[in-house]
């Protein structure tokens, strides 16, 4: 799919546009503060009814002004689809094919983007904590079940956690009721954890040719589930299952000393490896950042693979950050395959010469003019 | 300007009540004001009745107004089967199934560390001492609610029964009678299949 064309009123420093955009790569070129991230926001915004730099709707609708309004069309495999979302102080409303939704929830899914913005990279360098958020994040959307026993297992944590604080000060309370607790943990965690370690199979089978393709082939990233639980003992559920409680047993006295639960899927984290190294710790910013633009490019070839349909690539201060030859296998990547936008303050030889027939927008104070390349 | 001290007084009372804000205390004292003499009077012999008259009984933990409860009383009950509810308002809905004729055993409430219930503090312990005692109760249904607190409740009580050779059982989960398989959520659907039976 691919946007064809997107309407502003009064979305933050645009007051009118309308632009038609083209089916492969659109730069978005601009000095700073000219409304280049505003633009790719009024995409992500009609994509998702939400913005992804702010949580107050006011925010995204121009100074002195009541309401906003961001349109466009979106051309499928045979089908036009024309998607409309009004805002205002009171809320929003938003349209399909000139249709209301009665619910975001059944708007959302017209468009899909997946955006890429330089704190992205906080998936390889952040904390454990960042990478769960991620990997819950991603695989929440592509499986309800995953989204379900990833919400049972949080509300049993907090209920193990206050039980062994409670225990600590009343040791002889009642053992048999943490065993239970610690079963229906195991059961979930199990379900989550199997669940985790078959999607990024899937997610490190796409991501390994595109890295091998930005890396000039010269690099292997590899996943790896970093858990208690061997990877011998995680091919079904049961297995799983049977290793928590072990380990559940293995660490009674411990947990009780420290009053929480020490073992299970949300302590787990994703180890990101370059040539076998940990990337995190290991790996140059150039390293870390191809890794992190690899696992999200691979979120495109995963989405074509659930969805049906390629999404739209959003490429927020990118270019800037990788050097000459990462950046042109990142655009031969991505060339001839799905619609991008990318934004930046200017357009560096290389990119120039390899993009083929880009559309290049110049933006200025929130006026967009496309430049007739020779 | 304030409210005289008795309309005040009462819109305090009503605000006491769940799910009830100032707004609507408000608009109900005004009402009592307008309520004729003996409605007012019946409605405040009846809060006051409904402490004073009811108590827990002593067998199954229902509310009752004679201690044993009328369910426990009586003979023409199934007394091979006790189901397990977490808390009053239960028995009722079961009761008006009219489907089951076994007997009951309230809980008050499901285990939750986090609001502070453990398992001395919902009525297990007396479950437990009711099976010791009599011998006649063959099976124990636990019909908890559907949530991870109720499930754990219900996994809890069953290892504390199974040793004793009694059986335990769990209501079934699924889809709701009558519904349309369109519209029920993936996870109802999801343990629906799961839960299937051979036909």
């Amino acid at each position: 799919m691919y946007l064809k064309t997107l309407e502003l009123h009064n979305f933050r420093n645009y007051a009118d546009l309308v632009v038609e955009f083209g089916s492969g790569i659109n730069v978005l070129l601009g000095e700073n503060a000219q409304g280049k991230t505003n633009l790719l926001e009024s995409i992500y915004f009609l994509a998702l009814t939400r913005s992804h730099r702010t949580n107050s709707d006011r925010d995204l609708i121009s100074w002195k002004t009541k309401a906003a309004r961001v349109s466009g069309s979106v051309q499928k495999e045979h089908t036009v689809t024309p998607l409309e979302i009004n805002l205002s102080s009171k809320g929003k409303n938003a349209k399909v094919n000139h249709l209301e939704q009665s619910r975001l929830s059944q708007y959302v899914g017209q468009l899909n983007v997946i955006l890429f913005a330089p704190e992205d990279l906080s998936i390889v360098k952040g904390s454990p904590a960042v990478r769960r958020k991620f990997i819950d994040m991603e695989f929440g959307q592509m499986s309800s079940k995953y989204l379900y026993n990833s919400a049972q297992y949080r509300s049993v944590l907090k209920q193990r956690n206050q039980y062994i604080k409670q225990l600590q000060f009343n040791p002889k309370g009642d053992q048999v009721y943490l065993d239970v607790l610690s079963d229906q943990l195991a059961a979930h965690g199990a379900e989550i954890i199997f669940q985790r370690i078959q999607f990024l199979k899937k997610l490190e089978k796409w991501s390994q040719e595109v890295h091998k393709e930005i890396s000039q082939g010269k690099e292997k990233l590899s996943f790896q589930y970093v858990s208690p639980i061997s990877s011998n003992q995680a091919d079904t559920t049961e297995k799983i299952y049977a290793a928590l409680q072990a380990l559940f047993q293995k660490q009674r006295e411990k947990e009780l000393q420290q009053g929480k639960t020490l073992v299970g899927p949300h302590l787990d984290d994703v180890r990101f490896m370059v040539n076998d190294k940990n990337v995190s710790t290991f790996g140059s910013q150039g390293q870390q950042r191809t890794t992190a633009l690899s696992v999200k490019l691979a979120e495109i070839d995963l989405m074509k693979e659930e969805t049906g349909e390629y999404p739209v690539l959003l490429l927020d201060d990118v270019l800037s950050e990788l050097d000459d030859s990462r950046q042109t296998h990142l655009l031969t990547a991505i060339q001839n395959k799905v619609q991008t936008f990318i934004t930046t303050t200017s357009l560096s030889g290389v990119a120039q010469q390899l993009i083929n027939e880009p559309h290049v927008f110049n933006i200025d104070h929130g006026v967009l003019m496309q430049s007739k390349e020779e | 300007m304030q409210y005289p001290e008795p309309i005040a007084k009462l819109i305090d009372s009503f605000m006491k009540l769940p799910g009830i804000g100032y707004k609507t205390a408000t608009r109900l004292a005004f009402f009592t004001l307008d309520m004729e003499k003996d409605d007012v009077t019946e409605f405040a012999k009846a809060l006051i009745s409904a402490q004073r008259d009811l108590s827990f009984c002593s067998i199954c933990g229902n509310i009752t107004e004679d201690d044993p409860c009328d369910i426990c009383q009586d003979p023409s009950r199934d007394q091979k089967a006790v189901l397990v509810v977490e808390d009053s308002k239960d028995v009722m809905s079961m009761e008006q199934m009219k489907e089951y004729h076994g007997l009951y055993h309230v809980l008050h409430g499901v285990l939750s560390p986090m609001d502070g219930k453990g398992p001395e503090d919902i009525n297990i312990a007396a479950l437990l001492t009711r099976l010791q005692k009599n011998e006649a109760i063959k099976e124990v249904i636990i019909a908890t609610n559907a949530t991870p607190e109720g499930e754990a409740t219900a996994m809890y009580i069953s290892r504390l029964v199974k040793p004793s050779g009694i059986k335990v059982t769990r209501l079934a989960h699924g889809l709701s009678v009558g519904s349309d398989i369109e519209y029920a959520d993936q996870m109802t659907l999801y343990k629906a299949v799961e839960g299937r039976t051979e036909m």
